[in-house]
């Protein structure tokens, strides 16, 4: 699942005062950036190797270099420095003076690898952000033979150069808030810092630190190999099907499948998503040198704005639990319907559902039965929300007492919101001799067709499709297990008597989708079963 | 006890919803996980666990024969049931879960209802039916010790309710760290992030290098004896006292890498006959706490009976209570300048 629905960070207990004022910082901010371009002459600034303060960079920079045999643009261009490398190399020279060393090491790029240099050392350093304007300086002074070449590379220079500063903007106002969270003492209110106040230190932390949670699951996402595999595949395989092309990426999360589409070739990506990961997913962009290719927005599909009218392609790894938990796809059919051109491809672009007879005692022994005799206690209550729930785990292929059945096919392209609630038929065949139908198990498959008018057959079963060339992947028991595992529908024997059935025997029955009222993440799962003499029928929720 | 720990996504319960309206998301989620009968499961089975509360309960029939019991953060009462069958002349089980609705129901089963009232709420606005207790029982570890835990709630109940003279199962954690190797599993969860198909997801290495990692650690990854750094006795211990900063020197025991430092922590019923002990150390059988493993950035390269010192802090969050900021510090002092190492890291578990 991508995490476009993502919880939002927990509501500060901030007075309303207190959240004002810190609004009031942000756009104070924001207008005093605003200054720093329109008059970086007036913009002081602290010397490299005093404490001095002056009245702009160029007069710092010539002290540097004159007093501190310290050549910022020589540097630059002996040790072939980028916009991240001469950040870091401010960093680190401010790092050394502070710890005491006036002659830092500058010989080789390496000194300076490190990202902690991306850290500014002093708040609201006015050098890191005259860095462009440096540039713009030294390229003006560059001498000029093909002067009108020369004069486009260089406004194409500075507008790749202002798109990395805004970037890197973000990257520095988390990790000053970082710093300043840990270097708290150091904060002197009223001091030379500018009276930030405290909240919006605290709230940008609070993002910067809600992401954590997240690390684990983009990591479990990224290492499941049958997904992130089954996209890159399908689209480095497709490099004509994607260049040149405008992609929209809808819940990105940390940014992989929109990587992959501008190492494919697209001319734009737009990448969306509404929680705290599209900060790091901004840096990883950056970091990879795609910044001018992927441009990230925060925010919920359905209210953010997009640069562009209509995108070529939607790609997006939506998928939940059964598919449908999260109600992650709803956003997509928006995104689909808003801005996909007429012609446009959906990538994935088809998926199916399925349901299997599943018959497993020895789950039932350790699970079920446990709770008959613990530590000489009964606490058979506990078993009623085994039978309330849909179990989310890795089931075993023998733990399948029939092949499976696909029971909604979703064709990406034309399906529509209404048609995920539904109630369907389905039809197994019993393959084995068991004792009893202990429940009902739960996948999906995915398909990445590379047009719109591809024909998927009736019955796609992905290792058949990847013989003809189609990237698919299954998530059933029958393949390598993925993060999504499968969704198993425990039968409550107390209510349905467990009995045997025969190899060959047929069950046909209905399954019923429904978000739930509450919080509409949450599915209702109805299923409807019946053999040649008994029906049956049982509720589950998957929450 | 821990919330964390369960692979199944947490939701919100309707009948606990409605008593969280107004409390932060993060308590609602810590509530609400424990209405999932998973984590129970997984809490009962583990024996290491329930049989030393067991034996402690059972083997002290004379202690708590017609003694009122106060069982805090009662789960699914088998704490409270183990102490009602020990002769108690009454147990208060008090849950902020809406686990508790069940609990009833299995006290029912057990035909226990008149000896056992089970209370759901916050121990801070339950009204119980004594006004004072002589024993204290609770299950209220969490990863790390602390992590997540309801020491603090203890302590309150411990405040308010425990006659002087009172009983507290358990009484003493002590936590312990030492070193170990992990080159290989470092370089899987923190080396990932330096190439993910193709890409440099270094802003993922830092976040990954903040966060420790609960997991089992193997005895042989053990390269330093283990060094205690802190006891907590639950009968004097005040909450200022979970934030602490203290040192800690290990010893080499033989020449390899250094890694990753880990803690763990023993627990004791010394109020018993005859003191039960369990350890959630790697030397010992396997608990569902496991061990808590913090990568350092550097790798040091240490000889036998070489020494690493340090200092490891510890401290609620400010904003969230329950989550928890560690810093750690090392310093490896050595002869030989080119495996010197000192350094300090940052964690936070949330």
């Amino acid at each position: 699942m991508a995490s476009s629905s993502a919880a939002q960070p927990p509501v500060d207990n901030s007075p309303a005062d207190a959240r004002s004022v810190s609004d009031d910082s942000d756009s104070g901010n924001e207008e005093g950036w605003e200054d720093v371009e329109a008059e970086d002459d007036s913009q002081p600034v602290v010397g490299l190797f005093t404490e001095q303060v002056f009245p702009d960079v160029r007069s710092m920079l010539q002290e540097c270099k004159e007093k501190h045999s310290f050549d910022l643009s020589k540097i630059q261009k002996d040790l072939g420095l980028d916009f991240l490398d001469t950040i870091k190399l401010v960093n680190y020279v401010r790092s050394e003076v502070k710890a005491g060393n006036k002659t830092p090491d500058v010989s080789s790029k390496a000194k300076f690898a490190d990202n902690a240099f991306m850290k500014p050392v002093l708040e609201d350093d006015a050098l890191l952000y005259s860095l462009d304007d440096i540039a713009e300086e030294d390229t003006e002074a560059a001498p000029g033979n093909d002067a009108e070449r020369k004069v486009i590379e260089l406004q194409e220079n500075l507008d790749r150069l202002q798109t990395q500063f805004s970037e890197y903007r973000l990257a520095v106002q988390k990790s000053l808030a970082d710093q300043l969270n840990k270097e708290d003492e150091k904060l002197e209110p009223g001091a030379s810092v500018k009276k930030s106040p405290a909240d919006k230190i605290e709230e940008a932390d609070e993002g910067y630190f809600t992401s954590y949670a997240y690390n684990t699951i983009h990591e479990s996402m990224l290492k499941d190999t049958i997904r992130t595999d089954a996209y890159r595949d399908f689209v480095y395989e497709n490099k004509h099907v994607f260049k040149d092309k405008v992609v929209l990426d809808v819940g990105c999360g940390t940014g992989i499948l929109s990587m992959f589409c501008a190492k494919a070739g697209a001319k734009k990506v737009i990448s969306v998503d509404n929680s705290d990961i599209i900060d790091r997913a901004k840096e990883i962009v950056y970091d990879n040198g795609l910044g001018d290719v992927i441009t990230l927005i925060r925010g919920k599909i359905e209210e953010v704005t997009l640069p562009v009218e209509k995108v070529d392609i939607i790609i997006s790894e939506w998928m939940g639990y059964a598919l449908l938990f999260e109600a992650m796809f709803d956003s997509v059919i928006y995104a689909r319907d808003r801005y996909l051109a007429p012609d446009g491809l959906m990538v994935p672009s088809h998926a199916t559902l399925r349901i299997a007879p599943y018959a497993d005692p020895d789950f039932i022994a350790s699970h079920i039965s446990f709770w008959d005799n613990v530590y000489g206690f009964k606490m058979n209550p506990m078993k009623l929300n085994i039978y309330e729930e849909a179990l989310v785990r890795c089931t075993e292929s023998t733990s399948m007492a029939g092949d499976s059945a696909v029971f909604l096919p979703l064709p990406l392209h034309t399906i529509t919101v209404d048609e995920l609630t539904f109630l369907k038929e389905f039809q197994v065949t019993i393959n084995q001799d068991i004792d009893a139908l202990d429940g009902w198990a739960i996948w999906f498959d995915i398909f990445f067709m590379p047009s719109r008018d591809s024909i998927v057959p009736d019955n796609p079963i992905p290792s058949d499709m990847q013989k003809k060339g189609i990237v698919a992947f299954t998530t059933g028991p029958n393949g390598t297990q993925t993060h999504w595992m499968q969704t198993v529908c425990l039968i409550d024997h107390g209510k349905h008597a467990p009995k045997p059935l025969k190899k060959g025997q047929v069950l046909t029955g209905k399954i019923g989708y429904e978000k739930k009222e509450k919080g509409s993440r949450l599915l209702n799962l109805d299923i409807e079963w019946q053999d040649e003499n008994t029906k049956s029928a049982q509720h589950w929720s998957l929450a | 006890m821990d919330g964390s720990g369960t692979p199944e996504p947490t939701g919100v319960i309707a009948s606990s919803a409605d008593r969280m309206v107004g409390m932060e998301h993060s308590e609602v989620r810590y509530f609400t996980s424990y209405d999932h009968h998973g984590i129970h499961e997984e809490m009962l089975k583990d024996d290491v666990r329930t049989r030393s509360y067991r034996d402690s309960i059972y083997q002290n029939r004379h202690i708590f024969k017609d003694k009122v019991v106060l069982d805090v953060g009662c789960g699914t009462g088998i704490l409270s049931m183990f102490a009602a069958r020990a002769g108690a002349k009454h147990v208060i089980g008090v849950d902020m879960s809406s686990i508790i609705e069940k609990a009833k129901e299995i006290v029912a089963t057990n035909g226990l209802s008149d000896k056992i009232t089970l209370l759901q709420g916050k121990m801070e606005e339950v009204h119980l039916p004594f006004p004072k207790v002589d024993i204290i029982i609770s299950e209220w570890m969490g990863y790390f010790l602390l992590y997540e835990s309801m020491l603090d709630t203890v302590l309150y109940a411990r405040d308010t309710y425990l006659n002087p003279g009172g009983l507290i199962f358990p009484d003493k954690a002590t936590m312990y760290v030492a070193a170990i190797e992990d080159g290989d599993y470092k370089d899987d969860k923190i080396g990932f992030w330096d190439n993910v198909y193709g890409f440099d997801y270094s802003p993922m290495k830092e976040i990954a290098l903040t966060e420790p990692l609960v997991d089992t650690v193997e005895m042989k990854a053990l390269v330093t004896d283990p060094c205690p750094i802190i006891t907590f006795d639950l009968n004097t211990v005040t909450v200022a006292d979970l934030a602490f900063k203290v040192p800690y020197q290990l010893t080499a025991r033989r020449s390899d890498f250094i890694h990753a430092m880990i803690a763990w922590f023993d627990i004791e019923f010394s109020a018993c006959h005859k003191p039960i002990t369990f350890s959630t150390g790697p030397h010992a059988k396997y608990t569902h706490w496991k061990q808590t493993v913090f990568y350092l950035r550097d790798v040091l390269t240490i000889e036998e009976e070489e020494k690493v010192s340090g200092w490891l802090e510890n401290r609620p969050n400010d904003k969230n209570k329950r989550d928890l900021d560690i810093d750690l510090s090392y310093k490896f002092e050595t002869n030989d300048p080119t495996r010197f190492a000192e350094g300090s890291c940052s964690y936070r578990m949330c």
